[in-house]
């Protein structure tokens, strides 16, 4: 096969890998504030002992059980953005994953289908998902599929005999002719991917089921859209849920398995990638973050601000946060973290980096910022 | 949904031989079969012989076939209505919508369109409901647009996809759903200090009338904002919910001046009319819209002189839309035997033609408007108020889907739609002849040896570069 993208051409073969984490994931887990006073007096049964936290930036600290991501930080290859979220302040999961998805109140659609529209990508195979269903954030995108529809894409030896017999007729045809040879050459590779298997490289190990059924389920579907990345497919962008942060009451169980499936899967990821990593991002995002406070149930009740992650595609990595702090006076409503930095900021950054589209496009009615992520 | 042409044919032992139906026999794509690709969503099993029937020559049956599309009735076959009844939002009056559950609306309202795409009878319609639908793209992801879209297809839309323009500029522009998408509805000046919101102003002159190029201002958009003032819809936490009003205190009611027209203070509500009245048949308004319905019936770059007669003919007739349309399938660019088969289906009109072309049974359900999704064609769904794009580079990424569908058609794979393949090849008379129907011409050798040589001929027929153009 050749080296060229399908569709694309040779120095646009940039992807972008976003991960939901859906159900509001505590920020003050992920990137617990160790160095913050306030942050121990808040959660004096939940929190993470300064000596436990990996170090990062500022207060800041890594949680234990992320600890597989430090070493892409320390290589600048991880940027942590604190403090972040949308301006909804609803603290409904569904309407503030609604509107994170949309891209701001103003806009229609999805803020990835839009960006797609906007990039005039256009191929068969450009964005795909791995969850049973498209996301709203792909509302509108030139082409979007299920990972399930996908792999369906190649049933047999009757759709190798309709391609065969197809190519001969679009080879004479001089405007469909090469869009046809892209569609063929994506269907041969995706048949290729369903017979061959999953096969990660550079010694990547995903999670297996004894780490854990969240971080298998979670696992294996970065190792497919790694899988889809090195087969060339044309491939632009690819969404992964990873759900279940709800934790209002015993945190610890709910988090810490999902803190590992992230840590384990995305370490897995970027090594399985190799040097392809620098022309792949993944962003983590959730809708909100949650209370500072832990509450009775040794658990944390819906917030405001939370945690971004950007691993690799060029980013230069570091901490990013103008941080309140957490006495009581800078938090905001029933006690949140306020939200410092807007999402879209974090997204336009990534976003300048897989193809210029203005901002106001993908945002319309955001005064877009980049962050330096 | 059984039918007798699904459980079987009649036994071999008393034949009842029905005729073939007539499939083109020249090399080359006839006008009959133009008309039938490019003024509806392309030839089922009969059209060819019902519009020859029209008339002795082929010119004269075309035109007849013309003028009767052009003045549809609510006539539609009893198929197409038991399929339209099973879908029960389609029939609820505004505030009902409501009551339901946004992705059911939305999915009754794309299935229906792709219903009435496949089987109604007046496919010209049909056709221009696609095309205004997209002129007046509305998103139902937005807001309350959800529940309000159904309202907009059914009773601006539709009821005047063939009329005047005017009264569908007027239709549209006080459409709940529009004033929703648009944010018309915000647009409010209760004290001078007060900044219009020129979301829907600025598109009603970019996109829905003079064109992006039609020589107004920025000066003109405020001031055409300035009349809208006040318009809003009751939102769904009112009662009365969706219902459109104008709010006088809300309304700015200044003078204002739009394209050089004088709207005098104190006109209220006749501000919109005034405005409107401005904009919707202006020489710009003509231009704009003659190139759009030159693009999707003649090719993707209409000759100059051909966009000049339909605008021509737009602005004669004070915006009459069966006039002007009249006129454009009359240009000589329209009849030319070289803008035949040369524009790239889209994808609803790829499905919508290869349902039709087979005679499918369908319920226009889920797995056709998930394969629409795939392609970026899912109905109501377009994300920016330009709507879906009218030319083919946006598409030509969708063939790996079109050849799905073939292929899940031909083999019955796809729930909800059913096929009756060897009966389908038995009245075309034969599988050279099934060809000719769907290619729009007889098969060169290349097309027959494919076929020959395929375990699933009509998969290479429905996927083949000649089915996927009109």
């Amino acid at each position: 096969m050749s080296a060229i993208a399908l569709g694309k051409t040779p120095d646009d073969d940039r992807v972008l890998v976003t991960v939901f984490l859906r159900g509001g994931a505590d920020g003050l887990a992920l990137v617990p504030p160790v160095g913050d006073d306030g942050y121990h007096r808040a959660r004096p049964r939940l929190g993470v002992p300064p000596a436990a936290a990996l170090r990062l930036d500022g207060p800041f600290g890594l949680a234990p059980e992320l600890a597989e991501l430090h070493p892409w930080f320390l290589r600048g290859q991880l940027a942590v953005v604190h403090a972040v979220g949308s301006d909804d302040d609803s603290r409904s999961h569904f309407v503030a994953q609604e509107l994170m998805e949309r891209g701001g109140a103003a806009a229609s659609g999805g803020w990835l289908g839009r960006w797609l529209r906007a990039r005039g990508v256009t191929g068969a195979l450009t964005a795909v998902t791995t969850g049973p269903e498209v996301p709203d954030s792909l509302r509108g995108a030139p082409s979007a599929t299920a990972l399930a529809g996908l792999m369906a894409l190649a049933p047999g030896p009757e759709w190798s005999a309709l391609c065969e017999s197809l190519g001969g007729l679009y080879a004479r045809d001089s405007r469909l002719g090469g869009p046809a040879r892209d569609a063929l050459a994506a269907a041969e590779r995706v048949s290729k991917l369903r017979t061959e298997g999953v096969r990660p490289e550079h010694g990547a190990r995903y999670p297996e089921r004894r780490e854990g059924e969240v971080a298998h389920a979670f696992g294996q579907q970065l190792a497919q859209v790694a899988a889809l990345i090195r087969a060339r497919i044309g491939l632009v962008a690819a969404c992964v849920d990873l759900a279940g942060w709800d934790s209002h009451f015993a945190q610890e169980t709910i988090v810490t398995p999902r803190l590992r499936a992230l840590a384990l899967g995305l370490s897995a990821f970027a090594t399985d990638l190799g040097t392809a990593l620098c022309r792949v991002t993944v962003v983590v995002m959730s809708e909100f973050g949650r209370r500072v406070a832990e509450n009775a149930s040794l658990g944390t009740d819906h917030g405001r601000g939370g945690v971004m992650l950007v691993l690799g595609g060029g980013t230069p990595g570091g901490m990013h946060c103008r941080w309140p702090g957490l006495a009581a006076d800078r938090l905001e409503g029933p006690g949140d973290l306020p939200v410092v930095h807007d999402y879209r900021d974090v997204l336009a950054a990534v976003l300048a980096r897989h193809g210029a589209v203005p901002p106001s496009t993908v945002f319309p009615g955001h005064q877009t910022r980049p962050l330096a992520v | 949904m059984l039918s007798l042409a699904v459980m079987g044919r009649a036994p071999r032992a008393a034949p009842v031989r029905e005729p073939h139906f007539a499939v083109p026999e020249a090399q080359e794509v006839d006008l009959v079969e133009h008309v039938l690709c490019r003024c509806g969503f392309g030839a089922a099993p009969g059209d060819r012989e019902r519009l020859r029937a029209l008339a002795p020559g082929t010119e004269e049956a075309v035109d007849r076939w013309i003028d009767h599309q052009l003045q549809p009735t609510g006539e539609e076959d009893p198929g197409l209505r038991r399929s339209l009844g099973r879908l029960e939002s389609l029939t609820q009056p505004l505030g009902e919508l409501y009551e339901w559950k946004p992705e059911v609306l939305l999915r009754e309202l794309s299935s229906a369109a792709l219903l009435r795409a496949v089987g109604s009878r007046w496919q010209l319609r049909e056709v221009m409901v696609d095309f205004w639908s997209d002129h007046f793209n509305i998103d139902a992801s937005k807001g309350e647009c959800a529940w309000l879209k159904p309202a907009d297809d059914r009773e601006v839309i539709r009821r005047q996809a063939m009329g005047r323009f005017r009264d569908l500029l007027g239709a549209s522009a006080l459409s709940p759903a529009m004033l929703w998408y648009l944010d018309g509805r915000t647009n409010r000046r209760a004290t001078a200090s007060e900044r219009p919101n020129e979301n829907y102003a600025r598109e009603l002159l970019e996109l829905h009338t003079l064109g992006v190029d039609g020589g107004y201002t920025q000066a003109d958009v405020m001031e055409a904002a300035r009349c809208l003032t006040g318009w809003t819809v009751r939102d769904r936490h009112r009662f009365r919910k969706g219902r459109v009003e104008l709010e006088p205190a809300l309304h700015d009611d200044g003078e204002k001046r739009v394209l050089g027209h004088r709207i005098p203070a104190s006109g209220g509500a006749r501000d919109l009319d005034a405005l409107l009245d401005t904009v919707a048949t202006h020489p710009a308004t003509a231009r704009h819209l003659a190139t759009k319905l030159c693009r999707r019936f003649i090719g993707d770059g209409p000759p100059p002189e051909a966009v000049e007669t339909v605008a021509a003919a737009f602005l004669r007739s004070d915006g009459d839309l069966r006039l002007t349309l009249r006129t454009l399938f009359r240009t000589e660019a329209f009849r030319s035997p070289a803008a035949r088969r040369t524009k790239l289906k889209r994808p609803f009109h790829a499905v919508a033609s290869a349902l039709r072309a087979t005679g499918a049974r369908t319920d226009g359900g889920p797995p056709l408007l998930d394969l629409l999704g795939r392609m970026g064609q899912a109905p109501f769904q377009y994300p920016t108020p330009e709507g879906a794009p009218d030319v083919a580079p946006a598409w030509t990424g969708t063939l790996l889907w079109r050849w799905r569908l073939g292929m899940s058609l031909a083999g019955g794979e796809l729930a909800g739609t059913s096929l009756d393949v060897p009966g389908l090849v038995e009245r075309a008379g034969g599988l050279d002849r099934l060809a000719a129907h769907l290619l729009g011409r007889a098969p060169d050798g290349t097309e027959r040896a494919a076929i020959s040589a395929s375990p699933r001929p009509l998969a290479v027929l429905l996927g083949s570069p000649a089915f996927q153009r009109c």
